[in-house]
């Protein structure tokens, strides 16, 4: 009776001890996973904040050209003799 | 049948406009419901946790409780990964959208700049053409300048007005034709000298008054009044039409003022010239009828030896006989 309390208690401790290996394989995944949720995220944030930087360049350019432009059609506008056909 | 009216295309274009902006509109609201639910996954996620944490501890059925934590970890997730998918790629459209918004606004401004380049230079070079035409290049001719009454010690004369040189040149002009038609009629009398009519036509006229050389020579020296007013004239470096146009300077030369005097002395002159020449040419033709009489004569003589000698052979051959 002992032998067979002893070997159902050791079944059961192995029983236990796959369910907690499963349970840690599982735990694993999901922290695996959501790590690579967290690079992907930490990827996505440096790629969308460089693009923004480059987009934030460009329209400051524009910007500025656009105020250049503004200045001369304005320039050209206030002295409309320079397009009068000769 | 296949070709629209302008309202049905208009129409077409409002209803693709109208579902472009329903689609984006749509779009927009699913992007935002996705953002609040990723807002609030966290809350959810801490609640679940702390739900099966005490159900774990109280609850008699752990195997039971664990599954289902076990389910709901992993729906969490996918659904965070479906949210935070999606949330980037809509990022990533909008900022590729902005990007090529900002591309064409760049190529646009490049294009108005090169535009307003263009008409810059155009500008710039209307004005140059301006200017260029503005400023006129000084045209320097070949005349000499001195003030009016002034004594011009080379030619004894004093300079005169540019109006009153006109008039001058007018006279001149007058007056230099009939001293032509004057010299002309003075030429036509005299008959063409004895060289230049057998230099110019070797006619058996010109031959029989070859024979008597000095009825044929004339004084003049100009022998073909045509001839003179054609050939002569268009060899001289500086026809009429030049010295009237060099008369354009205000220094008046003496040849423009005084030229009834001028052409009184060219006259004299030349007849001159003429008697000179025609005294040349009798002496030179009397030295070349010298030298033919010096000939014959030594021919004569030499014929006369030679008759003499003929003589003398007859005389002794008819001797020896």
């Amino acid at each position: 009776m002992a032998r067979a309390g002893g070997i159902t208690n050791a079944v059961n401790v192995g029983i236990a001890v796959q369910a907690d290996w499963e349970n840690r394989e599982f735990i694993s995944n999901i922290s695996l996973n959501v790590r690579r949720l967290f690079e992907f995220l930490l990827q996505f944030e440096a790629t969308t904040k460089s693009k923004l930087a480059s987009l934030n360049e460009k329209l400051d350019v524009l910007e500025r050209r656009l105020e250049v432009l503004e200045v001369q059609v304005s320039t050209a506008s206030a002295n409309p003799s320079v397009f009068a056909s000769h | 049948m296949e070709t629209l009216s302008p309202s049905s295309s208009s129409m077409s274009a409002r209803q693709e406009a109208a579902t472009f902006d329903e689609f984006s509109m749509r779009q927009s609201l699913l992007f935002t419901d996705s953002l609040k639910d990723l807002k609030s996954l966290r809350s959810q996620l801490y609640s679940a946790a702390e739900y099966f944490e005490l159900s774990y501890s109280n609850d008699e059925q752990k195997q039971i409780v664990v599954n289902t934590l076990k389910d709901y970890a992993v729906k969490a997730l996918v659904n965070t990964v479906d949210h935070l998918g999606s949330v980037s790629h809509k990022v990533n459209g909008l900022l590729d959208e902005k990007v090529n918004e900002v591309s064409g606004a760049e190529l646009r401004v490049s294009c108005i700049e090169q535009r307003i380049r263009t008409c810059q230079e155009h500008i710039n070079r209307q004005g140059c053409v301006q200017q260029s035409l503005v400023i006129t290049a000084p045209r320097f001719h070949k005349r000499y300048i001195v003030p009016e009454g002034e004594s011009m010690p080379e030619s004894g004369t004093t300079a005169v007005a540019a109006h009153q040189e006109l008039a001058f040149q007018l006279t001149d002009d007058l007056e230099l034709q009939k001293f032509r038609a004057e010299h002309h009629s003075a030429i036509r009398d005299r008959p063409p000298s004895f060289r230049r009519m057998r230099s110019l036509s070797p006619s058996p006229t010109t031959r029989t008054r070859s024979a008597s050389p000095r009825k044929g020579r004339s004084p003049s020296p100009f022998p073909h009044p045509g001839k003179f007013m054609s050939d002569k004239r268009a060899i001289s470096p500086r026809p009429t039409s030049n010295l009237l146009a060099r008369s354009g300077s205000l220094a008046v030369r003496p040849t423009h003022l005084n030229s009834t005097s001028t052409a009184r002395r060219f006259l004299v002159e030349a007849q001159k010239s003429s008697s000179m020449r025609s005294h040349a040419e009798r002496n030179e033709h009397k030295q070349m009828e010298r030298l033919p009489s010096k000939g014959k004569g030594f021919l004569k003589a030499l014929l006369s030896k030679r008759r003499s000698k003929k003589d003398e052979m007859l005389y002794t051959y008819i001797d020896e006989y």
